[in-house]
């Protein structure tokens, strides 16, 4: 290939993009609106799993001592589970504390406390693991050894809460998966058969062209380069959409998350090479060439 | 075959094609030479478009051998194929012009994909506009010409390769009988020029005044070549025919070029 026949694919990729405008257009409008469900499905998946992820490290185990511990085994208690495996951080709760905090978490209807003449609250250490080991079958076997320990009342987890919001997570996890392989290959599906009806209605271009003598190259470069612009400005389309569809969002859920600039980038160049493949693709099984 | 001693650009030997079952081709055997032109004539589904896309290499025979030049049918490798286009030209009966671009870009199209030159193809493609009679009209876009000038332009981008040898299907199938005859000058000037033509037409009536060598295809086989059995009709029909002198010429010539065998 010498320079002019690289400048004339060059030229003939603008010409195409270029004389093509309206159905260009169209498809690029068809491509960036299927691929809006994609960006929409990912923010959705990525905020909801920020919140998941969040409600998970809130969670504690409490572990209740026995009214009538001394300071040394609870002192001990409190060395012992600072050395075990998983454990970030142990907190002390006083008996009046947790009956203050108690108090407080009712509010108004509070009152009848004032009225108790001992506190039935025990004393207690709040410990936070890290968080690779949060989940209920770890919580489970660490609570029942921390319960068997002298001076331990009981360890106490939430184990029936932690056990269904697990199921559900699990639950929201491959529904979700699944109704993201349908989305993609759905888009893929509405994205290659647009790029097909672009390289079916130039069936005629690429026929005399053959007949004049073009080769392969010649021919099927315009049409890559043409499937990967098309690609790059449907989904700068999307994620404009996206950024309108997230700031309207916003006025209702301060707190959601928009992608990330790698996730936008990796999107973008994921697009360019699915345009350009699946114009490929099309031009080898329709074309034969 | 013939007395030319000249090239043969187009050779077809013992050429058999089937598609399954049906055989469109038997055991055709013809030769062009260097500046020859030949009609190949025969009714609709004789098998002419198919020899033609044989020459070309759209195709290949079942059985048999096509030669074009240095280039031969049954050692031809797909990459090679664009080679072998640029050195025919090729027009057809719906003139296969590309809408959405102007003349000048229609015939200079040929010419890009050889990465030819921008100042070269400007020069030869207003050559070759200017002797198809469509300078003028080199920014115009094809819908809005004539058949006849969307031919000429369709004859101007295969002949702007300067090819050894143009084949044409049914060139003037589409075109009323006074288009018809100025297509058919265009296409003597440009085999005067030194380019063989090979035409398929089913049309005798409208070739067998002109005297040129005519092949007759007849369901997949050639019935008559060379022999020049239109004689009587021809001579009959010069009076009659507006163009009459000149066939005789042409006639003559041939005639006396081509009794053999
Ligand atoms: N690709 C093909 N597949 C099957 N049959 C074909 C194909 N091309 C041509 N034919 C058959 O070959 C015969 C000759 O066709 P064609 O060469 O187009 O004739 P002509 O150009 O003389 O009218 C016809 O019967 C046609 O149906
Ligand atoms: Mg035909």
């Amino acid at each position: 290939m010498n320079f002019n026949e690289f400048r004339y694919i060059i030229d003939e990729a603008g010409m195409m993009l270029w004389r093509r405008k309206g159905a260009n257009i169209i498809s690029i409008l068809i491509m960036g609106l299927s691929l809006l469900v994609v960006v929409v499905f990912v923010l959705v998946t990525l905020n909801i799993s920020r919140v998941i992820g969040k409600a998970g490290t809130e969670l504690r185990i409490f572990v209740y001592l026995e009214d009538a511990v001394d300071g040394r085994t609870a002192e001990n208690i409190q060395y012992r589970l600072l050395g075990m495996k998983g454990v970030e951080e142990v907190v002390f709760i006083s008996r009046r504390e947790a009956l203050d905090d108690f108090k407080q978490s009712l509010g108004e209807g509070s009152d009848f406390l004032d009225d108790l003449e001992f506190n039935p609250l025990p004393d207690a250490y709040r410990v936070k693991l890290k968080p690779d080991y949060l989940g209920s079958r770890f919580m489970e076997r660490l609570g029942a050894e921390i319960g068997s320990w002298e001076g331990v009342e009981e360890a106490r987890y939430g184990k029936r809460w932690i056990e269904r919001a697990e199921k559900l997570v699990k639950g929201f996890y491959m529904v979700d998966f699944v109704l993201g392989l349908i989305i993609f290959f759905s888009v893929v599906f509405v994205i290659s058969n647009t790029v097909r009806l672009t390289v079916l209605y130039r069936r005629k271009t690429i026929e005399v062209m053959k007949l004049v003598g073009a080769t392969n190259a010649y021919i099927r470069t315009p049409f890559i380069i043409e499937g990967a612009l098309q690609g790059i400005i449907a989904s700068l389309l999307a994620i404009g959409l996206l950024c309108a569809v997230f700031t309207a969002g916003c006025r209702y859920l301060p707190e959601l998350v928009f992608l990330g600039w790698e996730a936008i980038v990796i999107f973008i160049t994921f697009c360019a090479l699915l345009g350009a493949a699946v114009s490929f693709a099309a031009m080898r099984r329709f074309l034969k060439i | 075959m013939t007395t030319h001693s000249t090239r043969v650009v187009v050779g077809v030997y013992h050429l058999t094609k089937s598609f399954g079952k049906q055989f469109v081709l038997r055991d055709i055997n013809l030769q062009v030479a260097n500046g020859e032109f030949v009609f190949l004539v025969g009714h609709s589904g004789a098998g002419k478009s198919t020899l033609l896309r044989l020459i070309y290499m759209d195709d290949f025979p079942t059985s048999g051998q096509v030669v074009v030049g240095p280039y031969v049918s049954t050692r031809m490798q797909r990459s090679i194929i664009p080679q072998l286009r640029r050195r025919i030209g090729i027009i057809f009966q719906d003139f296969k012009l590309l809408e959405d671009r102007n003349v000048f870009e229609n015939v200079a199209l040929a010419m890009r994909i050889n990465g030819t030159p921008m100042g070269e193809i400007k020069r030869q493609a207003t050559d070759i506009l200017t002797r198809v009679g469509l300078y003028h009209k080199r920014y115009e876009y094809p819908p809005a010409l004539s058949g006849g000038e969307q031919q000429r332009v369709s004859i101007a981008r295969a002949v702007a390769n300067r090819p050894a040898v143009l084949l044409a299907d049914e060139p003037t199938g589409n075109l009323d009988p006074v288009v018809t005859r100025s297509i058919l000058d265009l296409l003597f000037k440009i085999n005067a020029g030194g380019t063989a033509v090979l035409m398929a037409t089913h049309d005798l009536d409208m070739v067998k005044s002109f005297g040129q060598r005519i092949i007759y295809l007849e369901d997949g086989r050639i019935k008559r070549d060379k022999e020049m059995i239109y004689v009587g009709d021809l001579r009959e029909r010069i009076a009659e025919s507006k163009v009459g002198r000149e066939a005789e010429e042409l006639g003559d010539h041939d005639l006396s070029d081509r009794q053999e065998e």
